[in-house]
């Protein structure tokens, strides 16, 4: 056992148990922090796993952007102080569709991979000049169109959010 | 640091995307620029002027097959027919979205934010319709281009949600009957979600499997990997998950029939003959570029997959009470007998993109036809609703009983050289079971179509029977494109049949 690997298991269990607070909590602002928890500790994976980058990403999208988002999306149309309990989770499918799914991608994997090694030393950092490169090269056209999404997203949250779309002034 | 150096790039190779992204980005300078009451004018004219250079473009580029942009996108013979028909069919399907003349301000909603029967919603009844429609139409539009040309998954997925976003979007304007079409929009939205996460996930599992995502490095990693092969199945399974939920495979399908109501009619039209082209558009290149060396191992869960979708579907379409219901639940089947020409891989390629143009076509004008029978309320969308309507028209039920037969599959249609053609050539790949349980389907899915005849024609005026609108040039010309397509591809087929043979199997170098 190396320190990655010890890194990794631990960051992994830590991750894995605040995802299962996540959706058992129920208190909404404390399933959103723990949230803030399991993302946090999956960006620590990606770290230990050299991928920089993904790891700094992971962060300011995740857990700087969604989370807080979600936050304030419970503090503007609910604001719960203290545990909800009309929270309408529906257990026994949960279980069996969450469990299900996560045991059956792990036993594809673990099928998959083995006892497979792959040295740290042996990949290219995925630091942010390498993933720059990547953009920039074979992903370009991607890219590109990742800003007419954005684009066609604009426009479409404009249309169905402004009032006083096509209404003459008064 | 001056080591980037770009991709080759093949201008020409991407121009009709280009354009019609390029006249969908003018068109939102429009919105911002153009007075108020000048913009419905400048949008029509210049979408349909994006896609009409669009398609010219592609006509020159009609002999080119290139890979291109570091393989990113993969233009040949039958991407650039998808190409074409996508193209068509929207030009078609605008002349919908553009009608204003049925309903004042047009069949999208002015202010979408008020909320449904609120005194604003009743406010802005006789306002104009918003016009980003069309730039959103342009978006959704090159998108659907760019998913049948892409060369790697992770550009098709991009592509994948240029195309869905703005549909989602779409099918929340309706301007009548506001809460089932906002119901259709977040229905669509959760569960395209849900269905791009599956296709991500495929597409992770691909990676590990082959090492690249490029649909030609997968065939060959099919060759070569090292991996073991459960990598493979998984992501094949969770990417055609992906897949056939645009393309409303069963037990993928249970968005379709609410949505196809809820949206509004000319969105609806788009979404039945585009998006139909695109999805199976890309579920060919998919399976004939990247899996075709596996295809003993998908050919049976994907036959399977294909029965369940034609007997499902024809099965439902019987039991439908709404028009709009009723064509859904037939699209849902005629996503089945693509599939078996899914199945039947580089045999059936022909005929598929055959019967992409035949159905569409059919389906434009049969949708067109659906917004004529109105009331007060708007379309009277209810099969009750329109019995009796041949005494008074005669001239509108004699032109949907022709469509009617044609999905039918009546000799003289299209509707039965489409079916005739794929059948046969995916008898000719040993597809026997498919094309048994193909023909029994259609069978049963005819009894629905002859079922609205019969109501058109044989049954009484109910007490309150909707009139049929007058509609303007626009409409008229879909109508009379989708009845003429009909008729001409079921009299007629040789040359779009010479046209599909030409086109080649996919690039799979």
């Amino acid at each position: 056992m190396t320190v990655t690997d010890v890194l990794v298991c631990a960051l992994g269990a830590v991750s894995l148990g605040a995802a299962l607070r996540v959706v058992t909590s129920k208190h909404l602002v404390r399933a959103g922090l723990w949230l803030v928890v399991a993302l946090g500790s999956l960006a620590g994976v990606y770290l230990v796993l050299t991928a920089e980058l993904l790891a700094w990403v992971q962060v300011l999208i995740y857990v700087g952007a969604v989370v807080v988002l979600m936050l304030f999306a419970v503090m503007l149309t609910r604001a719960p102080i203290g545990p909800s309990d009309d929270l309408d989770r529906a257990k026994v499918p949960g279980v069996l569709i969450g469990g299900g799914a996560g045991l059956g991608l792990a036993a594809v994997l673990v099928d998959a991979y083995r006892w497979r090694e792959v040295g740290l030393s042996d990949v290219e950092p995925g630091d942010a000049g390498a993933m720059g490169r990547e953009v920039f090269t074979s992903w370009v056209l991607p890219f590109e169109l990742l800003s007419v999404l954005l684009l066609a997203a604009l426009i479409g949250a404009i249309v169905v959010s402004r009032p006083d779309v096509g209404q003459r002034s008064r | 640091m001056n080591d980037i150096q770009l991709p080759a790039i093949d201008y020409a190779a991407l121009l009709p995307m280009l354009i019609v992204f390029g006249a969908a980005c003018v068109g939102i300078l429009v919105e911002a620029f153009a007075p108020r009451g000048w913009r419905f004018v400048i949008q029509v004219s210049l979408t349909i002027g994006g896609l009409v250079a669009g398609l010219v473009a592609i006509i020159v580029n009609r002999d080119l097959e290139i890979t291109t942009i570091g393989g990113a996108v993969t233009v040949d013979g039958p991407g650039l027919f998808l190409q074409g028909a996508i193209i068509i069919l929207g030009i078609v399907s605008l002349g919908l979205i553009a009608e204003r003349r049925l309903e004042r301000g047009g069949p999208f909603v002015a202010e979408a934010a008020h909320a449904a029967n609120s005194d604003g919603d009743k406010r802005q009844e006789r306002e104009p319709g918003a016009t980003e429609v069309f730039p959103l139409t342009l978006f959704a539009i090159a998108g659907m281009m760019l998913f049948c040309v892409s060369g790697d998954l992770l550009t098709m997925f991009v592509a994948l949600e240029v195309f869905s976003l703005p549909l989602y979007l779409l099918c929340g304007l309706a301007r009548r009957r506001r809460l089932i079409s906002q119901e259709a929009a977040l229905k669509y939205f959760l569960l395209g979600a849900f269905a791009s996460a599956f296709f991500l996930y495929g597409v992770a599992l691909l990676y590990g499997y082959a090492g690249t995502v490029s649909l030609t490095g997968i065939r060959e990693g099919v060759l070569q990997s090292e991996q073991s092969g459960i990598l493979l199945a998984a992501g094949l399974a969770l990417l055609a998950i992906g897949l056939l939920f645009k393309a409303a495979a069963v037990p993928f399908h249970v968005w379709t029939p609410d949505v196809y109501q809820g949206a509004p009619t000319p969105v609806t039209a788009l979404m039945a003959a585009c998006t139909k082209a695109a999805a199976f558009g890309g579920l060919l290149r998919v399976f004939n570029v990247a899996f075709e060396t596996t295809a003993w191992d998908w050919q049976p869960v994907l036959a399977t997959v294909a029965i369940l979708t034609m007997v499902v579907g024809s099965i439902l379409a019987v039991a439908q009470t709404d028009i709009k219901r009723l064509l859904a639940y037939s699209s849902v089947a005629n996503a089945g007998y693509l599939l078996v020409g899914v199945v039947s891989l580089n045999g059936a390629v022909g005929s598929s993109l055959f019967y992409l143009i035949a159905y569409g076509f059919s389906v434009l004008g049969a949708f067109a036809m659906v917004t004529l029978v109105r009331d007060s309320e708007g379309e009277a969308t209810h099969l009750s609703r329109w019995a009796g309507l041949g005494k008074g028209s005669p001239l509108f039920s004699a032109l949907f009983t022709f469509l009617m037969l044609g999905f039918a599959g009546i000799p003289l249609t299209s509707g039965f050289t489409s079916k005739f053609a794929l059948f046969s050539s995916a008898w000719d790949s040993d597809q026997s079971v498919l094309v048994i349980v193909g023909v029994l389907s259609s069978v049963v899915l005819a009894f629905p179509y002859l079922k609205v005849v019969v109501l058109l024609w044989l049954n009484p005026p109910g007490e309150e029977t909707p009139t049929v609108s007058v509609p303007s040039m626009l409409t008229r010309a879909v109508i009379f494109a989708g009845v003429a397509v009909t008729f001409v591809l079921g009299v007629a087929p040789s040359f779009l049949l010479d046209i599909v043979a030409d086109a080649g199997p996919f690039l799979a170098k």
